[in-house]
């Protein structure tokens, strides 16, 4: 007898009662679902997370200034150091440096013709082109001219060209009303920020900064990364051109730090991983529930098959025979119960990725987890019935009524 | 041949104690046709059993063509069951789900055979016992006449040397029993060593000896002269 046939055996007990087998192996079935389907999330989680985080700026590490509070001063009042070009070009030299992105942000009422919406401008130098690699479809990008002799002048993105302007039409040298100010479109380009990250509805748009800085009255520099030659040592150069810039200023009760990412991700990973811990917990609670009620169905399998037993025995069966047709049959329903619990999951995962913004993945390894882990409950819990099954003296069974 | 030598049973433990055997000396030849009467709670049915490898004896030696097996393995024994033996019951014990061909062929399974030749040798001996036409039929599509001969056919599936008979024709018309006795006689003829167990003396005179048990023990052994 091998193990096909011990297979063969237990698949028609199994179905001889569907019932109670699928009753039986709900525990698994939810237990594995469970399981899967969370870790599917909590990657496709991640991954997202991941990719908002690093996606446009691989290499590109923010600098911000840190008030550092001398220590017989309470109050709370501090200003930045303000920031010109020339620091810009200092930090341009640090080594490892290859662009300096230096930005400032403002909010106006577009209007052109009738229409008219709320817009995101940020204002930048001609380096921020080919820095965050600004793909400009029509008409140009910002000369550094644009911001010496502060030209108000603007480029719109795709977005905004949509809304304010005709497909047939050129919005090249259009003169556009920004909070009753006029400026002169001089390009058009495509946003490089991810889709959940746009403006959808106006549009967003550039222009130098500091023309932001005379119309808006904020600083010409408000925010400023650095963008390193080499991704792999970017935490390096950005501390490095933190320091650089900290030793400029002749700072005293302030610093330039930098915003490491891989902080970020270490704090994303142990959240993560401290939710797939405690998920994972509650799953195990379930399969072991599970696991339990499989060896209970196993036990009565065993004392309403006692006559079978006792005949299987007298025609030959050895102990280790019995065991194994036991075990095969329990593992077999476990089996099958990660397979459903797999099977669900699959469908769990395919509705969270159509209905919410996370895609949730099913991964082959997580499969092979699943059954491999369920087969383990079916050895676990199957072992003390099959082995009370081996153990039955085969007249006692001949006789049990 | 099989030697028995001082074999007793003893059921339960200390105060529960129950004697059924007491100092059984047997030798049983291979050819032999036996029967083993005695009334109910004799002890014939326990005798059976140890003959049968079912069961162990409490003490007292079981020599089976020369080799010792009172106190051997569970393993062993269950090898001996599947290549020595073929039992057949009163109750018959079918597996209900399975055909008369997978009933017959049971036994082969746990010796390894492949499934043609399962299938082969069950269909040979369906025949043999005369059910060549009921080879599919379920159990509970089988009258008892028809499932004990499913029975005595699992029971030679193997090409044992002995066959058990326990009670065989007990749940059987006297028709019927008279057919099965007979099939009894003609694989004795052929060859097997036949034991049957029963209280009926028109069964027991089957038999070319005859084994009477009172209490636990044997109170005459006579061989039938024919």
């Amino acid at each position: 007898m091998n193990v096909w046939d011990s297979f063969k055996i237990a698949l028609s007990s199994i179905l001889n009662h569907k019932i109670r087998s699928i009753l039986t192996m709900l525990g698994i079935i939810i237990g594995v679902a469970a399981v899967i389907i969370i870790v599917a999330i909590g990657q496709g989680t991640k991954k997202q997370m991941t990719d908002e985080l690093f996606s446009t700026d691989k290499n590109a590490i923010d600098i911000y200034y840190e008030y550092i509070p001398p220590e017989d001063e309470s109050e709370m009042f501090w200003e930045e150091p303000v920031l010109t070009s020339e620091d810009i070009q200092t930090l341009a030299a640090v080594p490892g440096v290859k662009a300096v992105i230096a930005t400032n942000q403002g909010w106006g009422m577009m209007a052109h013709d009738d229409e008219q919406g709320e817009m995101q401008i940020t204002g930048v130098g001609a380096e921020f082109f080919p820095a965050r690699d600004i793909q400009v479809v029509e008409g140009r990008a910002l000369y550094a001219a644009d911001n010496d002799g502060l030209n108000r002048v603007v480029l719109i993105d795709t977005i905004a060209r949509e809304k304010f302007f005709k497909e047939t039409e050129n919005p090249i040298g259009e003169i556009i009303d920004l909070n009753d100010n006029p400026y002169k479109i001089v390009g058009v380009y495509e946003s490089p920020l991810p889709e959940q990250f746009r403006n959808t509805e106006t549009g967003e748009m550039l222009m130098p900064r500091s023309v932001i800085s005379m119309m808006f009255g904020n600083r010409e520099i408000e925010q400023l990364s650095v963008i390193a030659s080499d991704a792999e040592n970017i935490s390096e150069t950005g501390r490095l051109a933190a320091e650089t810039l900290t030793a400029e200023k002749a700072l005293e009760n302030g610093q330039y730090s930098t915003n490491d990412f891989e902080d970020y991700e270490r704090e994303l990973n142990t959240m993560i991983s401290l939710l797939t811990l405690l998920i994972g917990s509650i799953a195990g609670i379930s399969l072991l529930v599970g696991g339990i009620g499989v060896m209970n169905i196993m036990l009565v399998s065993v004392t309403e098959r006692t006559r079978e037993i006792g005949l299987r025995k007298a025609i030959g069966a050895t102990r280790r025979k019995i065991l194994l047709q036991f075990l095969i049959e329990s593992i077999t329903l476990t089996s099958l119960g990660g397979l459903i619990g797999i099977g669900l999951a699959a469908i769990g995962s395919i509705l969270v990725s159509e209905f919410s913004p996370i895609t949730a993945t099913v991964s082959p390894i997580i499969v092979l987890i699943g059954v491999s882990f369920s087969a383990l409950i079916g050895i676990i819990f199957g072992l003390l019935p099959a082995n009370k099954a081996s153990k039955l003296s085969p007249i006692e069974a001949l006789r049990y009524e | 041949m099989m030697k028995l030598s001082d074999i007793t049973k003893v059921y339960g433990k200390g105060l529960l104690e129950v004697p059924v055997l007491h100092g059984i000396d047997l030798t049983i030849e291979d050819g032999e046709f036996v029967a083993i009467m005695g009334p109910s709670g004799s002890g014939k049915s326990t005798l059976m059993n140890i003959i049968g490898f079912l069961d162990y004896p409490s003490s007292g030696t079981y020599e089976l063509n020369g080799e010792q097996i009172a106190s051997a393995k569970e393993s062993i024994l269950a090898k001996l069951r599947n290549e020595h033996v073929g039992f057949v019951f009163q109750q018959f014990f079918m597996f209900p789900r399975d055909n008369a061909i997978k009933n017959v062929a049971s036994p082969l399974v746990y010796a390894g055979v492949s499934k043609r030749e399962r299938t082969a040798r069950a269909q040979d001996l369906l025949i043999k016992v005369g059910l060549g036409d009921r080879m599919k039929h379920l159990p509970n599509q089988l009258s008892g006449g028809q499932k004990q001969r499913v029975a005595i056919a699992r029971a030679l599936v193997n090409n044992p040397t002995i066959l058990l008979a326990d009670e065989p024709t007990g749940a059987l018309d006297s028709n019927t029993s008279e057919q099965i006795m007979k099939l009894f006689t003609q694989l004795n003829e052929e060859g097997k060593t036949v034991i049957i167990v029963t209280h009926e003396e028109e069964i027991a005179a089957y038999a070319k000896r005859i084994i009477t048990i009172k209490d636990g023990r044997i109170t005459d052994d006579r061989r039938v002269i024919t």
